[in-house]
């Protein structure tokens, strides 16, 4: 069985690696073997992980002599490589497959927005942190929650971000999502964001490969109450 | 312009002129996002589309025109018939899948090639943040937040990049390139090479990635969609010369 050749090393409250577990279980593949390691005890940074990823970032993928890092790029080679089983996850229209590819890669920088605010700490050394660079990055972030929203309201209710199927764009952008209300979003500000969350939050996919210390731990600081 | 074959080309059978002139992209010189969209309509023989040159300078990026088509106010913005594809990756990406038997083919058929250009592909957005985040370090942050220390950890992070993708092509020769064959992954990350040597990188301490640049400079959908404003100007930056 082709999961059984397969090894993921992962990291929990990682949306990098959250999105390739989205992608196997979507596509059938449970039963992959997988590792979870510590960014706190810098497990990242092992040899074990250099050895697939010179990089020292998580998510690292093996399947049988291949390998795949990147997240996307993972999810792009399961798709391409199991297209027959489990979800199809790119769409056959050329509308609703231009729209998913467009809102994939504008869910990088919908990434990146969110790490500019919740990881501002651990990106930038004490000695260089401005309360004016967190509070511009915090304004981007509300910019850009304007646009998802604005992007799920013309979707319409029960819609997915592509259209009337989950394709690749939910499977990269979601964790996004869930990060948000993790870390305080508040609830009545962003209806529509929200709305796609609970849509989600409990697809099979998802639900398998929730961030294991969210389920048992206490919350995270609340960094997003007041955006 | 017509879709016959550059020099070097193999002649293919011209694609029918209505396809490529139901496209069309806004686009700005001396942005490699614009330039991979270029490259690939170029590769996929859809010469004829049309476009528009706007200027970065003059703020034309978030003109009504491009806000029409991408509320981002980014470039490129490219437009095939009712469908819109912003984001340079999804535009290549989109183009590629719906026209897969024509042109060149930049994506190989066997999951596990695929798998080293998709991940190629995906670095190569990396690169071009540390590219970025030295090269646009004043416009990025404004003045009062600047330190030497950010930048300098900046071109430290980005040094280690450049020396990532040096060992990536430890055995680039024509023909064999990123991941193999010409693909994808090149599209991507080719307009960051050329865009790191304009900025004063050093040929001598980067070796493989100089013979990268060169090699390909020459392939006809990079040469004909070379920045305009490069072909005609001296190299004048130097801020990556010391990395």
């Amino acid at each position: 069985m082709a999961a059984k050749s397969m090894t993921l090393l992962w990291g929990s409250g990682s949306c990098p690696c959250w999105r390739a577990m989205i992608a196997l279980e979507e596509k059938n593949l449970q039963g992959y073997n997988h590792k979870l390691l510590s960014f706190d005890k810098m497990e990242h940074k092992s040899q074990q992980v250099l050895d697939i990823n010179p990089r020292g970032q998580l998510p690292t993928f093996k399947h049988g002599d291949t390998l795949v890092n990147e997240s996307y790029a993972i999810c792009l080679y399961l798709e391409s490589h199991f297209k027959s089983q489990g979800n199809q996850l790119i769409p056959d229209g050329p509308e609703e497959q231009a729209l998913m590819y467009q809102r994939m890669f504008e869910g990088l920088t919908f990434y990146e927005k969110l790490g500019s605010v919740i990881y501002y700490d651990w990106y930038v050394p004490e000695g260089e942190r401005h309360d004016s660079a967190l509070k511009r990055n915090k304004d981007g972030l509300v910019v850009e929650l304007g646009l998802w929203e604005g992007y799920l309201s013309k979707q319409g209710s029960g819609s997915f971000l592509a259209g009337k199927s989950f394709s690749l764009a939910d499977v990269v952008v979601f964790p996004t999502v869930a990060f948000l209300f993790r870390f305080g979003l508040s609830a009545g500000r962003y209806p529509k964001l929200e709305e796609y969350y609970a849509l989600l939050k409990d697809r099979p996919s998802i639900k398998a490969s929730w961030p294991p210390h969210w389920l048992e731990g206490p919350e995270e600081e609340l960094l997003l109450k007041d955006i | 312009m017509t879709s016959s074959g550059f020099p070097g080309c193999q002649s293919a059978p011209a694609v029918p002129a209505h396809m490529a002139k139901s496209m069309s992209l806004l686009w700005g010189a001396g942005s490699p996002p614009c330039w991979r969209v270029m490259i690939t309509l170029e590769e996929k023989r859809l010469q004829g589309y049309k476009r528009k040159l706007l200027s970065f300078q003059k703020g034309e990026h978030k003109s009504q025109e491009v806000l029409e088509v991408n509320p981002r106010g980014q470039l490129p913005a490219f437009r095939h018939g009712d469908v819109v594809v912003n984001e340079s990756t999804a535009a290549c990406l989109y183009l590629e899948n719906r026209f897969q038997s024509q042109g060149n083919r930049l994506i190989p058929d066997s999951p596990a090639e695929q798998a080293l250009v998709f991940q190629r592909m995906m670095e190569g957005l990396t690169l071009t943040d540390r590219l970025n985040s030295v090269i646009y370090y004043d416009l990025l942050v404004p003045e009062e937040e600047r330190h030497d220390s950010a930048l300098k950890r900046s071109k430290e992070t980005l040094s280690t990049e450049l020396q990532l993708w040096e060992g990536y092509l430890q055995n680039v020769a024509a023909g064999s390139y990123l991941a193999g064959p010409f693909s994808l992954a090149d599209v991507v990350v080719y307009p960051n090479v050329a865009f790191a040597f304009r900025f004063g990188l050093s040929a001598g301490r980067f070796p493989k990635l100089a013979k990268y640049y060169s090699l390909l400079k020459e392939r006809p959908s990079i040469k004909a969609s070379w920045p305009p404003q490069w072909m005609s100007s001296r190299q004048g930056y130097d801020v990556l010369k010391d990395l």
